[in-house]
């Protein structure tokens, strides 16, 4: 969030007099300026005809895994890049980077989510023209990222069925800003007795919107699904 | 969540807004807050003192106003306030992006800001 020193407000100077006391209309949004910052790389992405898919998930959800096969299924047909956010480590990106593909680890040292800035500051790092497609991994973490969209066309959540079985209505405000979610882990869903119908209801409820895809990034189940529900 | 750092952006503005016009002490800041981010009120406050500390901004009063979420359906058109069920099993009021009229789909139009909306200075 190192923007917030750029945030001017365009007022006009009222001279006052010594000790008098002044009200200052500022009206600045402070999300606006992420927003600003998510539009513009959604144009610096439409200009190189790239199409941007933003991923968040708890840790251990399964992100990186999903991207990987995303990127094993798709690379034939797409050049395809990845940006990884995470608080420290390339743990992630080093993993992707073994298929062949160019990846920009962003470390924000204790940022809770990537912002549209730090996501500018990655693409920097690609030639866009040799990209049809990207894939951003946010942080992990199912609540912040919500709030900042980075400009991407589509927004993933990956919601691991192991977890709770909660996590769906406890982060309603996160399903309400996603197009796909995935619920993952699928293949173990009868051994930790998950319900599925019930996780699947509670989606549908929070956001009636929401494309819904079962997957299991270990076995590969669900992968042609989700590449449907990106229309990729 | 990220209650620290949008404290410390709204404080860098205040402070350098404050400086800009010599102010010699910041005596209140107005704010509102989206019902709809991620944003909690109380942990925005402490952040705030914590960050006043030492500055111009120290002892000053933050008035948070919180921003009622809004939705629009895209079936029907109704525009207004989202339906929330009060589902004592989950112990809080979950928002549905489902049209109160017409249960068709709808979309989120208000309840996302966070905005400085005025400072009260002495100069």
């Amino acid at each position: 969030m190192k923007q917030a020193s750029k945030v001017e407000a365009m007022v006009e100077i009222v001279k006052a007099g010594e000790g008098e006391i002044l009200d200052v209309e500022l009206d600045v949004n402070l999300q606006r300026r992420n927003f600003e910052l998510a539009e513009a790389n959604r144009r610096l992405l439409e200009s190189f005809k790239v199409k941007a898919v933003d991923f968040m998930g708890s840790v251990g959800s399964g992100k990186t895994c999903l991207i990987g096969r995303l990127v094993e299924t798709l690379k034939p047909e797409y050049r395809i890049g990845v940006i990884g956010g995470d608080l420290t480590t390339t743990i992630d990106m080093d993993l992707l980077s073994r298929l062949g593909v160019p990846v920009v680890q962003v470390n924000t040292g204790r940022e809770c989510h990537l912002d549209a800035n730090l996501v500018a500051k990655a693409l920097e790092k690609f030639n866009l023209k040799e990209l049809d497609l990207l894939f951003i991994e946010n942080v992990g973490n199912i609540i912040c990222p919500a709030d900042f969209p980075l400009g991407a066309h589509r927004r993933v959540a990956v919601v691991s069925v192991v977890d709770s079985p909660y996590t769906i209505v406890k982060h309603p405000l996160t399903f309400q800003t996603v197009d796909v979610a995935v619920l993952n882990k699928i293949d173990l869903a009868e051994a930790v007795g998950a319900d599925i119908g019930r996780l699947e209801a509670d989606i549908r409820k929070v956001n009636p919107k929401l494309k819904i895809v079962k997957a299991s990034c270990k076995t590969g189940l669900g992968v042609g699904k989700l590449r449907e529900a990106l229309e990729l | 969540m990220h209650e620290f750092s949008a404290a410390t952006q709204m404080v860098e503005l205040v402070l350098a807004e404050a400086q800009r016009r010599n102010a010699k002490k910041v005596l209140e800041v107005k704010v509102i807050v989206g019902k709809l981010s991620f944003l909690n009120p109380e942990q925005l406050r402490f952040a705030y003192e914590i960050l006043s500390e030492g500055t111009i901004l120290e002892n000053s009063k933050l008035r948070i106003e919180e921003q009622e979420g809004a939705i629009e359906c895209l079936k029907c058109g109704y525009k207004g306030g989202l339906p929330v069920e009060d589902n004592v099993y989950y112990h809080l009021g979950v928002p549905f992006l489902r049209c109160p009229k017409c249960k068709g789909e709808a979309r989120i139009i208000k309840g996302k800001d966070f905005t400085v909306k005025s400072i009260r200075i002495e100069v």
